[in-house]
């Protein structure tokens, strides 16, 4: 379970996130929407640990990031989330299973070991017959479903999905939000979908708009 | 003569200007060299004292005389052979020890020209490079020699602008100056040395004058010299005459200046044409300067024409040119007045000879 | 000139990685420069000193170092196309008491005025004033007198003398006192000169009958090659007649082979110059694709941009090449101070050079320098503009890495001509092949290092940590990167590792040489130097009585004209055995025949083609002599050739009974300090010196040490250059791949994991790159023993590789290169880089 209470985040006195409170549970497919600059990733790097809140509560699986250190947060991030990023960030030097695997990898499994779930999750996401190829042969829309095949290899409890659309035509990107809601499902796992498409929303179980003053459906 | 001893040492190394070095008691003493002396009474013997005289320190075989080119253009010539005992290497075994020297000198003085071509040479008596003969006369250096043929003279030069071959006849037995051939040099008894002169000589031959050669007919005088003192204290220069007079006679007559100008010693000897030599007594000789000419090189005044009394006999010298003085300053650093001269008594030319004057520039050097 | 600042903007942004291909160029230029003034200011000195001496003569002829019959004076002088000659006897002889030496010579003054009257010697006036009359022969002829010296300013300055002052010389195993009479106004201002009568030479330097030289003027109007035939064909054997300006040849053969080295140097700066600058460049045109398709589209064409990036890796060269032309201005002053005009090496002693500014040649160097860059930039300029702009506009940076084999068949092309070029003879002496073969090995290295990344990759662990597994999946995938990063390694590594193995093999050669070359016990010679010093047959009957000797092996050593305007070979006489087995022999002895055995060293081998077991002709003693070539061995002490015939042998063929000097081994139970003393006390004090073995190999060691010191320092720069270039582009490549930290930092990788990561892909690269180095290091170290030394300095050597050493260096830099890698991926670790997958802040 994800329990964020009265979070609040400045830069430099300006105030961009204030008093956020949210509460998913595992199964949970939420988007969150809002305009540009309005705080969107800052709530995200807070979720994923990567930044620290000026006051507030983060509890993942009753785990409380205030009292994790960076390196325990990074274990957090290894074994507990997934990303997906708009513009894919998949290793141009990593084969497309290979990529896949990272998680799995960074879990402590062997290559060999890893390469089976690898190869399930890239049939899940119709590219089983792509592994071996590498990112640069890869069009867009198959890169993203690489991203969303790795962001969910090792298990993740959470799943962050950052304008996962943002570089694809419309045509690919319903393919991608619809790949990505039912692999969260399907996982079981948590999923936020931070986007500034009405459309891609809806998508997701529910639409949470963020603006100035605070989170709301 | 002295004149001759100290053109010697001024033709061979003048330009080097040794400070005499102190004996130094650590150098190893070299055995004192013995020169053969000067003494009166030697009978010269020819052709024996033709030859050289390796013994005696220095010597010289001295030609000079008045050419004629085919167009009757007058040039005058000089040839001088100087041998030299240095007085050192006598105990070195090496070929090149510089025991002997052979020093030459030879000008052609050209009124067309202005001025003398003269050149030089300068060897040690080794590997057949340089030498000298005895019993007859024969001295070379390089390709330059004097020598005795038969009865005349063969006198071989090749400078630098010029040259010349020339054969040197004599007309008569040779000329012993002095007393019968002792010839005083100063007051002192040691101041002499043994003299002969060959006047009158015909000469016919070659001359080249800027590569072209051409024949010459004239007339020469020749002094073969040698002893082995040196000048007198006090002497800063000389001037000499050698004349072949028209009428067959000759004239010789030299005196030395002393640092004030004033004469140390002089000397003549007078030949009537197929008569007895006489020879004068200091008193019987005067030199009189008439006109002097300054030469543009060295700003040195020459007395160029002169009054000579021999006697009761009175001549007057005038030069073929007034530039005939002889610089060399940059090669062996001599510079005197070497000319031919016209020789005029009671106002008609009477003959033709060469003078030298020496001492008229700085302070000569001796070595 | 209006897209400048887009261009040129760009290296500003690069400063660091500017700064180190900037360096490199800097070193290399000035380098190259310094080494080229020095040795320009020295030949100009030693070229001038020469004409002084030679003055108007219009040709020479010399003889072997003990010189040739005089007759030949007489005979030469006498021929019509001479016009003057002057005999010369030249001996080098040494202060009492003193390590000065000074090149006397004997002249016939009478004879110089005409030939070379520079040598004229001027008589001090020290003012004694005494009247001309008065003086008698002590100063008339000062410089015929025996014991008369001139010697010239710089003589006079170098040794601390003045005219009028006595100088005690070495002659023989004698010492001779001399007072200084004067100078030489005419000899060159910086040669060491002495003059005396040739006469007095001759007799006490044992020279009687002898000249070393003749000076010739011909006769107007004769041509001197004519002239040359002609008068050669009168000489005898051993005596040849060169044109003054063969000696200066002679010097600069001989210390070009010297230069041959620093050139190197001078070079491996350079190309790491150059590669750092491609470095450099091959991953800003990656970074600045987008840039470059948005410059294509708007019009810019693919010719200028080209030009353009080539013109900024020229710009770097030029900047590089004006501040090297600079320095090494400088650095050949500093040098031309402190170590003298051969660096050291003694070919121009005597001499102090000025240094000179020669545009021409600092033009060539400031070029070489923007050669050097915009080579370097060639080929990403190349790259960059046969992108296509679309491509390029829609593929992100990731896309754009340099993946490929490289060209590997024409990398194995080049590396085959390499090897064939090794076998090029020299031209002119100089080793063209030998540098032809090192540049294709380091061409053809470079362009197999792609497939060698490839291979070490193939052989990484598939297994092991997470950043270890990225490191080699990037190594194998994309060894692009890499290859960039690890060409200025290979090339610098190459070459250093080159030197080091070169350097290493000659002093262990040395080393042994000098074992089997001094067998002796103790040696003993007179003076320090050869040519003035000899040991007269009573002086050898003294050294033979002394007590506590058990054997005694005399040497005589002089020297051979074997050809004209070749240096003489040196000649030594000393007791050989029949099958030279005490000599550093090379290849089997052929020790038959009945003619007398003359056993060669390398070099004679190499320049007169003699050959073990061929019969040869030598001049002896103005003859020929049918010899028999009874092996070859080697030579470090002389590079121009040397030659050694049995002593006895010698004694019979040439009447020569001098000995230079001899090695003796003592009796049983003799103490070699009081044997030593011993022998000096049959000399003069000072005349005789005795020293061991140990002590000789001890001093040749240090001074080789000396001479190679300033290598390994320049050599350790270049390399922290080539690894200071690795740094510089993994910071490039650390800040293009900010985004990937980033990514892997949401992924669940610690800081300090991207940190191994990095670590262990800039030791991979690195370890590419060192790798490749050593191996080409290896081939082109084994060029340089076999082809250029071989052929510049004319001797062999075993290969002796420093494997201790190279495993140190490697190890050493691959170490380092991680730390760089990490160093510079600091930055892009940073938090504010993490959010750098962000796009829409």
């Amino acid at each position: 379970m994800l329990e964020i209470t009265n979070l609040s985040r400045q830069f430099n006195g300006r105030r961009v996130l204030q008093d956020i409170c949210l509460r998913l549970h595992p199964g949970e497919y939420v988007a969150i929407v809002g305009e540009s600059g309005v705080g969107k990733s800052t709530l995200l790097n807070l979720i994923a640990g990567l930044d620290r809140p000026d006051s507030g509560q983060l509890a993942l699986d009753g785990a409380h990031y205030a009292d994790l250190s960076e390196d325990a947060l990074t274990h957090l991030r290894r074994d507990k989330l997934g990303f997906v990023f708009q513009a894919f960030h998949v290793l141009p030097h990593l084969t497309v299973r290979q990529n896949v695997a990272l998680p799995l990898w960074l879990k402590g499994l062997s290559g060999a070991a890893a390469d089976g779930p690898a190869q399930q999750l890239l049939e899940a996401v119709g590219l089983g017959n792509r592994a071996a190829s590498w990112p640069r042969e890869l069009s867009g829309g198959e890169m993203q479903r690489v991203a969303i095949a790795r962001a969910l290899a090792h298990g993740p409890r959470l799943v962050l999905a950052d304008e996962p659309t943002g570089n694809l035509d419309p045509a690919n990107a319903a393919t991608v939000l619809a790949l990505l809601a039912e692999r969260i499902r399907g996982a079981g796992a948590i999923g936020i979908l931070v986007t500034h498409s009405l459309e891609g929303a809806k998508t997701a179980d529910r639409v949470l708009h963020l603006t100035a003053a605070g989170l709301h459906e | 003569m002295h004149r001759r001893t100290c053109l010697l040492a001024l033709a061979s190394l003048p330009v080097w200007r040794i400070a005499a070095a102190q004996s130094d008691p650590e150098l190893d003493p070299a055995p004192p060299v013995v020169f053969d002396p000067v003494l009166p009474g030697r009978t010269l013997t020819f052709p024996a004292d033709h030859g050289a005289h390796p013994g005696f320190r220095t010597e010289w075989w001295y030609a000079t005389g008045w050419l004629a080119l085919p167009d009757g253009s007058p040039l005058g010539f000089q040839t001088t052979f100087f041998r030299v005992r240095s007085g050192l290497g006598e105990q070195n075994p090496s070929t090149f020890a510089p025991r002997q020297l052979i020093l030459a000198h030879a000008a052609i003085a050209d009124p067309r020209l202005g001025r003398l071509r003269h050149d030089e040479r300068a060897a040690r008596v080794a590997l057949g490079r340089a030498g000298f003969e005895s019993g007859h006369t024969k001295v070379w250096v390089g390709d330059w020699r004097f020598e005795q043929v038969d009865d005349r003279y063969q006198a071989e030069v090749r400078g630098e602008g010029f040259g010349y071959s020339l054969s040197l006849v004599p007309d008569g037995p040779p000329l012993l100056n002095g007393a019968a051939g002792f010839s005083a040099k100063g007051p002192g008894p040691r101041d002499a040395s043994y003299y002969y002169s060959r006047p009158q000589l015909k000469v016919n031959g070659t001359v080249t004058l800027d590569g072209r050669v051409q024949a010459v007919t004239g007339l020469a005088w020749l002094d073969h010299e040698w002893s082995s003192e040196y000048l007198p204290q006090g002497a800063k220069g000389w001037d000499w005459i050698g004349v072949n007079l028209n009428d067959g006679s000759a004239l010789m007559a030299f005196r030395m200046r002393g640092t004030d100008g004033a004469p140390i010693w002089s000397a003549a000897t007078l030949k009537p044409a197929g008569g007895v030599a006489r020879a004068l007594a200091p008193d019987a000789v005067a030199f009189e300067q008439l006109r002097h000419w300054r030469s543009p090189r060295t700003g040195i005044d020459y007395p160029v024409e002169w009054r000579v009394r021999i006697g009761e006999r009175r001549f007057l010298l005038q030069p073929l040119m007034d530039d005939q003085e002889l610089d060399s300053r940059r090669s062996t650093g001599a510079v005197y007045w070497e000319g031919a001269v016209r020789v005029t008594e009671n106002g008609r030319e009477v003959g033709r000879g060469y003078l030298e004057m020496t001492g008229y520039g700085e302070k000569i050097r001796v070595g | 000139m209006t897209l400048a600042p887009v261009f040129f903007g760009s290296l500003a942004r690069r400063r660091v990685a500017t700064l180190f291909s900037f360096a490199a160029i800097v070193l290399g230029v000035a380098l190259g420069m310094a080494v080229q003034a020095v040795h320009e200011a020295a030949l100009t000195e030693f070229g001038r000193g020469l004409r002084a001496m030679a003055g108007d003569a219009d040709l020479q002829v010399e003889g072997p170092r003990g010189g040739f019959e005089e007759g030949l004076y007489a005979l030469l002088a006498a021929r019509p196309e001479v016009a003057a000659a002057s005999p010369v006897v030249e001996v080098e002889t040494q202060l009492v008491g003193s390590l000065d030496t000074l090149q006397l010579l004997g002249v016939d003054v009478f004879a110089l005025a005409r030939v070379t009257p520079a040598l004229l010697p001027r008589p001090a006036d020290t003012g004694s004033g005494s009247d001309s009359g008065a003086t008698d022969g002590d100063g008339r002829f000062a410089i015929l007198e025996e014991d008369r010296v001139f010697l010239s300013a710089a003589a006079q300055t170098a040794l601390g003398v003045k005219p009028g002052e006595p100088l005690r010389l070495h002659a023989g195993s004698q010492s001779l006192k001399l007072r200084i009479a004067g100078d030489l106004p005419g000899a060159a201002e910086n040669r060491r000169l002495a003059v005396m009568d040739i006469a007095a030479v001759q007799e006490r330097f044992a020279k009687l009958g002898r000249l070393t030289r003749i000076d010739l003027r011909l006769t107007e109007g004769v041509e001197p090659t004519a002239a040359r035939v002609a008068l050669q064909a009168i000489l005898p054997a051993g005596v040849l007649i060169e044109a003054p300006a063969a000696a200066e040849n002679q010097a600069a053969n001989l210390s070009r082979a010297y230069r041959v080295n620093l050139t190197m140097l001078a070079a491996i700066a350079l190309v790491t110059g150059g590669f750092l600058v491609f470095s450099a460049q091959a991953l800003s045109v990656v970074r600045r694709r987008t840039e470059f398709a948005f410059l294509r589209a708007i019009g810019l064409s693919r010719r200028s941009l080209f030009a353009w990036l080539l013109a900024e890796g020229a710009l770097i060269g030029l900047a590089g090449g004006l501040v090297g032309v600079a320095v090494g201005h400088g650095l050949a002053w500093g040098m031309l101070t402190v170590l003298g005009g051969d660096l050291g090496a003694g070919y121009f002693s005597g001499l102090t050079p000025r240094l000179q500014f020669r545009p021409v040649a600092t033009a060539m160097y400031v070029a070489l320098g923007v050669l050097a860059g915009a080579a370097g930039a060639f080929l990403p300029a190349r790259e960059a503009a046969t992108v296509s702009p679309a491509q390029a506009l829609k593929a992100g940076d990731e896309a754009a890495l340099l993946g490929g084999h490289g060209h590997p068949r024409l990398g194995f092309a080049i590396l085959a001509a390499g090897l064939a070029a090794c076998w090029i003879t020299p031209v002119n002496g100089l080793p063209i092949g030998g540098y032809l073969a090192v540049n294709c090995l380091l061409a053809g290295g470079v362009l197999l290092l792609p497939l060698l990344a490839a291979g070490v990759a193939r052989l990484l662990p598939r297994g092991g940590p997470v950043p270890a597994r990225l490191a080699a999946a990037r190594l194998t995938a994309a060894p692009g990167h890499a290859v960039v990063a690890a060409a200025g390694v290979l090339v610098s590594v190459a070459l250093a590792a080159a030197m080091a193995i070169m350097v290493a093999s000659f002093r262990d050669s040395v080393d042994a040489w000098l074992g089997q070359i001094l067998p002796a016990e103790l040696y003993l010679r007179v003076g320090k130097i050869s040519s003035a010093g000899f040991l007269d047959e009573a002086q050898q009957e003294r050294i033979k009585a002394v007590p506590g000797v058990r054997e005694i092996r005399f040497t005589r050593e002089d020297s051979l004209r074997l050809a004209p305007g070749r240096a003489p070979v040196a000649l030594m006489a000393r007791p050989i055995s029949g099958d030279g087995h005490e000599l550093p022999l090379v290849g089997a002895a052929r020790p038959t025949g009945g003619a007398p055995a003359i056993w060669i060293s390398e070099a004679v081998a190499d320049l007169y083609g003699w050959r073990a077991g061929q019969s040869v002709e030598v001049p002896l003693a103005g003859r020929q002599v049918a010899l028999h070539v009874a092996g070859v061995w080697r030579d470090y002490a002389r590079q121009t050739g040397s030659a050694m015939i049995d002593l006895t042998d010698y004694r019979r063929l040439t009447g020569d009974r001098l000995a230079s000097h001899a090695g003796i081994f003592l009796a049983p139970g003799a103490v070699a300090d009081q044997v030593a003393d011993a022998l000096k006390a049959t000399a003069q004090p000072g005349a005789l010196e005795v020293t061991n073995p140990a002590f000789i190999r001890g001093i040749t060691l240090r001074i080789f040490d000396r001479t190679f010191a300033v290598t390994y320092l320049l050599e350790a720069v270049a390399v922290g250059i080539g690894l200071a270039g690795v740094a510089a582009s993994f910071a490039a490549l650390a800040a293009a791949r900010r985004r990937e930290f980033g990514m892997l930092r949401h992924l669940g990788l610690t800081r300090r994991q991207i940190g191994w990561m990095l670590a262990q892909e800039g030791a991979l690269a690195a370890g590419v790159g060192v790798l490749g180095g050593l191996l080409l290091g290896g081939a082109i170290g084994l060029v340089l023993i076999e082809v250029v030394n071989r052929q510049s300095f004319h001797w062999s050597m075993d290969l002796h590789v420093p494997w201790g050493s190279l495993a140190w260096f490697a190890g050493g830099l691959i170490a380092l290169a991680a730390l760089a890698a990490v160093l510079a991926g600091r930055q892009a670790m940073r938090q504010d880089a993490v959010l750098a997958v962000r796009e829409d802040w």
